[in-house]
């Protein structure tokens, strides 16, 4: 009986090819959109849940009040992992984890850089990372022993052996290699390559036991059965034992299933995160499909005069609904398993620019018997949704109405197809709207003034020997008239690097706690990077000697502190005194989507790690850079010289945004395909069944524009219908989407009017041209076929 | 074998109603060749639908080898079709999709016959109905005697107690259509019960026994033999 289902299915692909290659190419890229979004969702869901001992592992955090609102973060004091260790019985270790390192790795003559990370002895015990060579037990047992993972042993070693070989880090210290690891797949927080003990951090003095520097993250493993509510009621209080600054400051365990998708707090409480992005996701694939699926139920019902008298035939000779609509489903499996087939190709070429979209590793692994159980159950799962209602709305036909050419088909108001037809359309007009909103939020935040002059302005870190040699470099710069005008600055124009609430000023109120941005910068800031100065003016070290603790305050800092005339006042910060020498306009300095906070400048005294450059535009960009690197080359010959323009960098401000628009416009383009290929192949049905009544028109002095607007009306309703509905859903969505940003457009109607245009003009196009056709052919012929 | 009584179907439209058949009783006998004529719309198609299971009366009685079954539900109905009754139609309705031998195959399919056992007995029948070398054919590339002769095949596959036949001559021209007549009778011969609606005097000829409808009601009965 099977081999008969797939036999009348194979005939009926092929007889039919037009409707075939519909619902093949939709159902195909429904699947493809489907699984590469699950692939996305499937790692975004298995971050970190291959350590063995994840139901055991923590990350600790902090809540304390901050500018007014409760806070949550997760950095802590170094000092931390060995007192839960000394004070709570329930922990098995803790591990604290520092920032990634950027060290210059040198074998002989040959200069590496890479990432690394220093982190307590009992990191590999604690996460699994498979070791290649060497143990974790012995791995960071020595203060001068590096971990390399496989890729970057290759890279440093080639094809030879790697263990036991000497690295020098940072051109001073000798590290051995003691282990190889694997390198960390793509779904994990840990991504390096290199790892080294934190004994080496705190041979550089680099560690500290003062409880005000959250400064490291620091990994729990408890113990098993230990109970994490009372640990946590224990956490609360660890400040107020150790922590004299900030003895209200409450610490919390928070567990890794959770660290990816829940960890967005607000109010101290667990608010959304990438878990929002990734509910999102789902619906988007389930709805990519079901749209796929609706062609299939829709284009399958229209033909169903084809099939009645075989359904007739079968049921008269024995056949029963059951085995009908095993038929029926067995059809639109195998359908399914093409469209699968060829989706998993789509993937397959797909993946490269959606990996760069995403800004991931994705791939589908063949190795792996899940993946294949998922294919397998995904196709069945597809070919019974686009098969169900096919399969009982033909099964139910009765054979002495088919069979005796009673059948009729219904002209009721509302039916099964044009429902669907509405949803597919509501769904794309849903994208079609968010895409513009989003759009447009983009555009007007790029637009937004910035505060400084991006243009022609880079930056580079002070690495190596910069430092030391940093006169002879500017000034070689300057001199050479490559740039116009250098300063050192704590971090780069686009970063916000440090914040503090601890600034006084005469007349603070006692509970102030307002959160200033800070920052440093030497000299000829204003002149470097072209702030708008609106009182005083800029540092200049050569005409007033004490501009080494002059600062500047943005026009909200010095709202904040209340002064009416901030020249010449005095604050403090960290014990040491500055005093006002100019007020700036505002700058952007974090996003663009959020209003500028209170922002103290501090002179030369502050901290430096950034050097801005100002470029003369009167040479070549490319003449400039060159000569830039020459120059930073002759007194920093150990490093390699990394350079970043300002306005790039400020770009990528927009990159969460640029993604989400991205992506939006992929969806909404694949929903109208996929949309527009069912409306393709309805309007030629819709054609074909209303041959006649073309033709009586003709007869009767019909025009062909007349006709086409007839066969097109109906459509362009179910668009209008559609429209209606998507209308509010999309305003609902978007309006809460910009409610992430403060400084947002305001949804015009102009938009929704586009949106209707663009799915009318859309979905004209596509009736058309059946439309059309139908409309110019002779009507005796299509008299004579009835 | 078929005993019918006081049976009645209306059919309804919103504002139309349609009596189809009155109060009507027929007694068929087990190896009978009945042709049922009228002119159209006397009812004698609701007639056959009902006999062949295909609809069911509104009310009165129809008693099927011994049992009572008007009452019966689709799943049953189509249970006791597919092992008891063929179908000859006037349109031959095959399925377009599927070969000769793999039309007449159809039947057996679906009451659950091996395959060996299915290929041997649809062979046997093709061969009885000449049509054996053009069993890979599709039915669109025959003509519509051979059709006609596929379909009566296909009735007959499953050995059926009774061959219901639906004008079965009425596409063919009268070479063809005696042709199929003389399989029906062979048939009929072979002691299978067959009951033919015609218009075709000449068909009806090869009964025993012809009933005439008029408005639902039977109106006379000629005794052939």
């Amino acid at each position: 009986m099977f081999k008969n289902y797939l036999k009348i299915a194979y005939r009926n692909l092929m007889r039919n090819k037009s409707f075939s290659l519909i619902n093949i190419s939709g159902l195909a890229v429904g699947m493809a959109s489907a699984i590469l979004i699950f692939l996305w969702i499937h790692n975004e869901i298995s971050y970190d849940q291959f350590h063995e001992k994840k139901d055991r592992i923590y990350e600790a955090w902090n809540r304390d009040v901050f500018s007014g609102k409760l806070q949550c973060w997760n950095t802590t004091p170094k000092v931390l992992a060995r007192t839960l260790e000394k004070d709570f019985p329930e922990v098995e270790s803790a591990v604290r984890v520092n920032w990634p390192s950027s060290f210059l790795l040198s074998i002989g003559e040959k200069n590496f850089a890479g990432r690394g990370n220093m982190v307590d002895s009992l990191f590999f015990d604690m996460f699994t990372i498979p070791f290649v060579k060497g143990n974790s037990q012995t791995a960071l047992k020595e203060t001068y022993s590096i971990v390399i993972t496989e890729t970057f042993a290759k890279t440093l070693f080639g094809n030879e052996e790697p263990m036991g070989k000497t690295i020098r880090i940072d051109n001073k210290d000798n590290f051995t290699v003691t282990a190889v690891v694997k390198d960390a797949p793509n779904n994990t927080r840990f991504r390096f390559d290199y790892i080294m003990p934190w004994s080496y951090l705190r041979k550089q003095g680099n560690d500290d036991e003062y409880w005000g520097n959250n400064s490291t993250r620091t990994y729990v493993l408890l113990k098993p059965n230990a109970s994490l509510a009372s640990i946590n009621e224990k956490m609360k209080t660890l400040r107020k034992t150790y922590d004299s600054d900030e003895p209200k400051g409450e610490m919390f365990l928070y567990p890794i299933s959770r660290w990816r998708l829940y960890s967005k707090f607000e109010n101290g409480k667990e608010s959304g995160g990438l878990i929002e992005f990734v509910r999102m996701f789902s619906i988007i694939a389930i709805f990519l499909l079901l749209i796929a699926c609706i062609n299939f139920m829709n284009l399958s019902t229209a033909r169903s005069e084809r099939r009645a008298k075989e359904v007739g035939i079968r049921k008269v000779v024995g056949a029963s609904k059951f085995s009908l609509i095993g038929q029926f489903l067995g059809e639109s499996i195998l359908i399914a398993f093409i469209s699968g087939v060829l989706a998993i190709i789509i993937v397959q070429l797909s993946l490269p620019a959606f990996n760069k979209l995403t800004d991931k590793i994705l791939f589908i692994d063949y190795s792996n018997a899940y993946s294949w159980l998922f294919f397998i159950g995904f196709i069945l799962f597809t070919g019974m949704i686009a098969g169900s209602y096919p399969a009982f709305y033909l099964s139910a036909f009765k054979p002495v109405k088919v069979l005796k050419g009673t059948f009729q088909k219904t002209r009721a108001l509302i039916t099964p197809r044009r429902v669907l037809v509405v949803l597919q359309f509501t769904f794309a007009i849903i994208l079609i709207i968010s895409t513009i909103i989003v759009k447009e939020q983009i555009h007007y935040a790029k637009n937004r003034e910035t505060g400084y002059d991006k243009n022609k302005l880079a930056y580079m870190f002070i690495v190596g020997d910069i430092e030391k040699n940093y006169e002879l470099i500017k000034n070689e710069l300057l001199s050479s008239g490559t740039a116009v005008s250098i300063t050192k600055t704590s971090a780069p124009m686009t970063q916000g690097w440090s914040d503090t609430w601890g600034i006084e000023w005469e007349g603070k109120a006692k509970d102030d706690k307002t959160d200033f941005d800070r920052f440093c910068a030497d000299d000829h800031l204003a002149t470097t990077v072209g702030l708008q100065m609106v009182a005083g003016r800029d540092f200049d070290l050569k005409k007033y000697n004490t501009d080494s603790s002059a600062v500047l305050l943005n026009e909200s800092a010095v709202k904040a502190m209340g002064f009416k005339d901030p020249l010449g006042k005095t604050i403090r910060d960290n014990g040491k005194e500055w005093h006002v020498v100019g007020v700036f306009k505002d700058f952007i300095l974090q996003s663009p989507f959020f209003p500028t906070k209170p922002m103290v400048i501090e002179g030369a005294k502050g901290w430096f790690n950034v050097m801005h450059i100002k470029y003369n535009d009167k040479n070549n960009m490319a003449a400039n850079v060159k000569s830039t690197e020459a120059i930073v080359k002759k007194y920093n010959p150990m490093y390699t010289f990394e350079h970043q323009f300002v306005d790039d960098e400020y770009n990528t401000k927009f990159k969460a945004e640029q993604r989400t628009g991205t992506l939006a416009t992929l969806f909404a383009g694949l929903t109208i395909f996929i949309s527009c290929l069912g409306l393709f192949g309805l309007a030629a049905y819709t054609a074909e069944s209303r041959i006649k009544e073309i033709g009586v028109r003709k007869v009767l002095g019909a025009s062909i524009t007349s006709i086409t607007s007839l066969l097109s009306k109906d459509f362009i309703k179910l668009v209008l219908i559609s429209f209606v509905i998507a209308s509010p859903i999309a305003w609902w969505l978007m309006y809460n989407w910009l409610q992430n940003y403060p400084y947002r457009i305001s949804i015009h109607w102009w938009i929704f009017l586009a949106a209707a245009l663009t799915s009318i003009a859309i979905a004209l196009i596509t009736v058309s041209y059946h439309a059309i056709r139908a409309a110019k052919a002779n009507p005796v012929k299509s008299l004579r076929t009835e | 074998m078929i005993n019918i009584t006081n049976l009645e179907k209306v059919y309804r439209t919103d504002e139309v109603e349609t009596i189809a058949l009155n109060k009507l009783s027929i007694e068929i006998k087990k190896g009978e060749f009945v042709a049922v004529m009228g002119p159209s719309g006397c009812g004698k198609s609701t007639l056959l639908n009902i006999l062949g299971l295909l609809d069911d009366p509104d009310a009165g009685s129809f008693v099927f080898n011994g049992t009572e079954i008007a009452k019966y539900n689709e799943r049953q109905r189509a249970e006791l079709r597919k092992h008891n009754i063929g179908f000859v139609f006037q349109s031959f309705n095959l399925i377009d999709e599927l070969t000769v031998f793999e039309n007449v195959e159809l039947p057996l399919i679906y009451t659950g016959v091996k395959a060996s056992e299915r290929k041997q007995k649809v062979d046997e029948v093709l061969e009885k109905v000449q049509i054996m070398h053009r069993r890979n054919h599709y039915p669109q590339q025959l003509s519509g005697g051979q059709q006609q002769r596929v379909a009566v095949a296909r009735a007959v596959v499953n050995n059926p107690k009774l061959i219901l036949a639906d004008e079965p001559t009425g596409n063919l021209d009268s070479s063809n259509g005696n042709e199929v007549m003389e399989l029906l009778t062979n048939l009929n011969e072979q002691g299978t019960t067959i009951i033919m609606v015609t218009h075709s005097e000449h068909d009806a000829r090869y009964s025993h026994r012809i009933i005439r409808m008029l408005d639902g009601q039977t109106v006379t009965e000629n005794i052939l033999i």
